[in-house]
């Protein structure tokens, strides 16, 4: 039954086989969405990096640009200034000494302004100091260039020469010396923003190659995974299946060693007498009522795991069902010496579900009691309306409880899974499939309910099997037919 | 009689008001038609800006102009700065600071600058705005100009404590015949 118990695998479980089912039919749609995500991810990051560069580009080349300019006209313009006042000097005319002058002055005033704008677009210490230096200097130059047009205009040209070699050409020196320092300023500029850049570059760079590897290592590590999950899968399935086949074997074998024993003897004239025959015929009977059994639950199990029966649910009245299977079961429970206590609410609503298949569950449940209910020979069945734990919508719960050697905690989840069998249970020799209680769940499962367990080592087991409440009660069938085709014990 | 007196009175008030009102139609910058008049007609006598001097008596100008001083009381060597032939201010000074003509004045610089009896050899412009830029640009400069042709990048200075447009100020120049 249920409870009968294949040994556990040492390194692989089941539930990591039913994980990888789950998992593997997702696998690929969720490869495909984490790898979207990664290319997704590494795109963004690098438009924002090629973006930002771009921009740091253009304001280096529009700052590059506009500093030369500014820097070549205040050079071209400091030249004029000085240029057109030694124009002056090569001309007696005072209409052309005045005309210089004019061009002169107008130059000086455009140097001016471009030291103001250099000195309000100055945005580091050592620029505004640069600037500054510049306008000193520059003012210091115009105050001789003005004495030197002055000269000129008088009419002193050796004096203008004179003034000129002994202190313009120094004055202007300074201011050269003082536009080379800003051309050196903005050069360092420049190459500080384009290191900026080349950073920002290989920055961006090494982040793409970086992503793109670990999107690389988690695809691979995704596609192991998924291969792993799926390989262990299909181990689990072949061993269980291999455990199965050798277990079905042996309990097929057992009542067919009976059965040609009995033949044997009755066929050698071993067996004499009325009482001998009636005695062996019956082991035969009993033997191939085992095999049937046995045979019946694989094909049960097979039929009900892709649970495909709903259009055969009925509304269903549980008490009846439950006498009908308590009183199948009689025959097996009086032979085991077992007394069965059972206890149903007044007045339960009926359960939607399959007659046959509800019967074969509690059928199984109350068997299952009594092959693991150990020396207590006590069985407890109480059916009764409750609130299931999730959602809290009303049900009729089936509670079978037994006294028996109980389940360890760690083996609570496993009993419910196909050919699954104990160590403590093979070791006492409690012949089954490890069929009955995977079988009785999906039923409850097909019917919309559940089948759940609590148990404590040496201290016994209940079994609750969860029924919906029917919405429609008026296409309830009736007894006989419900309980129609139940296997007898 | 009385009567003709009030009719006159009343005529010259509206002259006035009239012309107040024109002056207010050519913007409240510009001067009125009888200030613009005598501004045009009178002759200033123009310095650089730095030039401590702010007043000459006909006498000393006179003096300045013919060459026969040097300097300035700050010591900055004077440039005589004189409108080309043909110019009525040319004219105005000539006759009004000179008492000369053109071939007298040419002949009193010639001798003057010969005989050493002159220290300055007068520059010559083409135009009244050469002369204001010139003056403009040479601290010890000093030109003459026509009182509308003055802004504020020259000087001018009293002559016998008189401004040009002040009642006495000896320096006239025709008015301009192309306005």
């Amino acid at each position: 039954m249920g409870r009968e118990k294949a040994e556990a695998m040492p390194d692989t479980s089941p539930s990591a086989a039913q994980t990888a089912g789950r998992f593997s039919r997702y696998s690929s749609a969720l490869l495909l969405f984490f790898i979207f995500c990664a290319v997704t991810v590494v795109g963004l990051f690098a438009i924002r990096d090629l973006r930002r560069t771009d921009v740091q580009e253009q304001n280096m080349y529009t700052r590059s640009v506009q500093s030369l300019h500014r820097i070549a006209d205040l050079e071209y313009q400091t030249q004029e200034t000085r240029r057109s006042t030694l124009y002056s000097l090569s001309t007696a005319d005072s209409n052309l000494h005045v005309k210089y002058a004019d061009q002169s002055r107008a130059a000086d005033h455009l140097v001016s302004e471009g030291i103001a704008e250099y000195l309000a677009n100055a945005r580091t210490p050592n620029e505004m100091d640069i600037g500054r230096r510049l306008g000193r200097d520059w003012s210091s130059y115009l105050s001789v260039r003005d004495e030197v047009l002055a000269s000129i205009l008088e009419g002193s040209t050796k004096e203008a020469v004179d003034l000129d070699l002994t202190r313009g050409v120094e004055s202007f020196d300074q201011v050269r010396q003082d536009l080379a320092e800003i051309e050196r300023v903005y050069d360092q500029q420049a190459s500080q923003q384009l290191s900026t850049v080349d950073a920002t570059s290989r920055r961006t760079i090494v982040r793409v190659a970086g992503v793109l590897a670990i999107t690389l290592v988690a695809t691979i590590a995704s596609v192991w995974t998924i291969q792993k999950i799926r390989m262990t899968g299909a181990i689990q399935l072949a061993k269980l299946q291999m455990e199965f086949v050798a277990s079905v074997s042996h309990e097929l074998r057992t009542p067919l060693a009976v059965i040609s024993s009995a033949a044997d003897n009755i066929a050698d004239g071993l067996v004499k007498g009325a009482d001998d025959i009636k005695k062996y015929g019956a082991a035969i009977q009993n033997q191939s009522r085992q095999m049937t059994e046995l045979v019946d639950q694989i094909l049960l199990f097979s039929a009900t795991k892709d649970r495909k029966n709903e259009a055969a649910l009925r509304s269903l009245d549980v008490p009846k069902i439950l006498h009908s299977v308590i009183q199948q079961t009689s025959e097996l429970v009086r032979a085991s010496g077992f007394q069965i206590e059972l206890e149903i609410e007044p007045a339960l609503p009926p359960v939607r579900g399959d007659a046959t298949a509800l019967a074969r569950c509690l059928q199984n449940m109350v068997v299952n009691a009594v092959k693991y209910s150990g020396k207590s020979r006590w069985i407890g069945v109480k059916a009764f309306l409750s609130h299931s734990q999730f959602g809290g919508r009303a049900e009729v719960q089936v509670a079978v409880r037994d006294r028996g050697i109980g389940i360890a905690t760690t083996e609570l989840d496993r009993v419910f899974e196909p050919f699954y069998r104990s160590p403590a249970v093979v070791a006492e020799q409690i012949h089954g499939t490890g069929l009955g209680l995977s079988v009785s769940q999906n039923i409850a499962e097909t019917m919309g309910g559940d089948l759940t367990v609590e148990s404590e080592l040496g201290a016994g087991s209940v079994f609750t099997l969860h029924l919906p409440i029917a919405e429609d009660s008026s296409s309830q069938v009736p007894l006989e037919t419900q309980v129609d085709g139940t296997t007898e014990k | 009689m009385l009567r003709r007196a009030h009719v006159l009175f009343i005529l010259v008030c509206a002259a006035l008001l009239g012309g107040a009102l024109l002056g207010c139609a050519f913007g409240f910058a510009q001067l009125s038609g009888p200030e613009q008049s005598a501004a045009d007609r009178s002759l200033a006598i123009v310095v650089n800006l730095s030039n401590p001097v702010s007043g000459l008596t006909t006498g000393d100008l006179r003096r300045v102009f013919l060459g026969e001083r040097g300097h300035w009381p700050n010591g900055r060597r004077i440039t005589l700065v004189m409108l080309e032939s043909g110019w009525p201010e040319r004219n105005a000074a000539l006759s009004g600071i000179y008492h000369m003509d053109e071939t007298e004045f040419n002949n009193h610089f010639l001798h003057g600058l010969f005989t050493g009896e002159v220290f300055v050899s007068p520059k010559t412009l083409s135009t009244p705005e050469g002369v204001r830029k010139f003056i403009f640009n040479v601290p010890g400069a000093i030109g003459y100009l026509r009182a509308s042709d003055v802004d504020k990048t020259v000087k001018v200075i009293r002559i016998d404590e008189r401004l040009p447009g002040d009642k006495g100020y000896k320096l006239h120049v025709p008015q301009r015949e192309n306005r």
